[in-house]
């Protein structure tokens, strides 16, 4: 049927869409006008596309009159939420896990350079000295920078690995446990300082 | 003329958030979309609720300043994932969904007649019919193209190259063809 001397069903249906190169424009723009096999080909694919946009255009879905104010009202919930650091927990869920490998990774070396040196009971370390942000405390780590401002905190949920935290100064249990040590990990929020490094701790709890 | 209220100012300012950007697409789109959730084959409730999700998206996507180039295949790629994802969980076992969308009313038709009607309602379930047999991607790129989305639009949707778009629609009419 698409024979060299017609125009193919592709071109024609692109043309009815209007998704011609400019050169394939040409060439039907020039070939419809004169052939009557492509002229009545085109008309049945128009014909056809119409009544499929007919029988679309019929499936009509019930009214949903409350719809849209129920749209707009969830919406609003969303923007009318204060920027709690749990409200932003919450939207980050996701990305927590990906976001504790990145930090992990900044956070043990420098941890392990620590543990060389004397490790210190938490209850030992700067006593009484804590990090007070949106109403949670959190134990300062040993490296925090104490000239970056507080004023832009970023609180993730974490597992930390026990071990990191005992070389930070924060034993969970004897140290003379050896290996088990090393593979346990507690459920923490992490205070991350401007410059990307964990300010403090707040144990969530301990399994 | 008059000033706005200073009232009616602030809220002017307000409704030139997001949320109003969404709230006209949701003018423009809600009808089209469910359409073609329909005719993937979805209930009417789970049409409301991935219209509804799929705009709570688009929501969050301007808020998070995502790309908006092209927020209606955006839009409509966002549905279709969400109508896949609840077709796969629930197995959907429904006959067709053309049956369905065409019950939900009356075809619209010229027909002067009782008896020119009666050919245009046969006509069209004939049509509806053969809709039915044709391949899942054909059916969907004929429907998107129904509600006036470019090829590269319905690329963009349904994750295929514009060529293959072209290529679904023109076999999907020419089997149409050859039914009627």
């Amino acid at each position: 049927m698409n024979t060299p001397d017609h125009l193919t069903n592709d071109l024609l249906v692109r043309a009815l869409d209007d998704e011609l190169s400019d050169s394939e424009n040409a060439l039907v723009e020039s070939h419809l006008p004169g052939c009557e096999h492509c002229g009545q080909n085109y008309a049945a694919l128009r014909l056809l596309s119409g009544r499929i946009e007919s029988v679309i255009a019929a499936a009509t879905p019930e009214a949903l009159e409350g719809d849209r104010d129920l749209l707009a009202e969830r919406m609003e919930t969303v923007c009318i939420q204060p920027a709690a650091v749990k409200n932003y927990r919450r939207a980050v869920r996701w990305i927590v896990p990906i976001a504790a490998a990145l930090l992990l990774a900044l956070f043990i070396p420098r941890l392990a350079h620590l543990s060389k040196q004397n490790q210190i009971a938490a209850s030992q370390y700067r006593p009484g000295a804590t990090l007070e942000v949106d109403g949670e405390t959190f134990i300062p780590l040993p490296y925090s920078n104490p000239d970056l401002p507080m004023s832009a905190p970023h609180i993730v949920e974490m597992q930390v690995p026990v071990a990191s935290l005992a070389s930070a100064g924060l034993v969970f249990e004897p140290v003379s446990n050896g290996p088990a040590v090393s593979e346990r990990s507690v459920l923490a929020d992490v205070l991350v300082g401007l410059d990307g490094q964990p300010l403090g701790v707040h144990v969530l709890s301990v399994e | 003329m008059a000033l706005p209220a200073a009232g009616w100012d602030v809220e002017y300012l307000e409704d030139t958030s997001p949320r109003r950007l969404v709230l006209e697409h949701y003018d423009r789109e809600q009808l089209p979309l469910r359409r073609y959730l329909l005719f993937l084959g979805l209930d009417q409730e789970s049409c409301r609720e991935i219209v509804q999700e799929s705009f709570l998206r688009l929501h969050q996507h301007i808020l998070a300043g995502g790309d908006q180039t092209n927020l209606r295949a955006w839009l409509y790629r966002v549905a279709h994932n969400l109508a896949r994802n609840s077709q796969t969980a629930f197995h959907s076992s429904r006959t067709g969904p053309l049956a369905d969308a065409t019950a939900a009313g009356d075809p619209p038709s010229a027909a002067a007649s009782v008896e020119d009607e009666f050919l245009a309602k046969e006509r069209t379930v004939r049509l509806s019919r053969a809709m039915q047999q044709l391949s899942t991607a054909q059916r969907e790129c004929l429907v998107l193209r129904s509600q006036g989305l470019k090829y590269r639009e319905i690329a963009n949707v349904l994750n295929l190259s514009t060529s293959t778009v072209g290529e679904n629609i023109q076999r999907g009419l020419e089997k149409l063809k050859e039914v009627l």
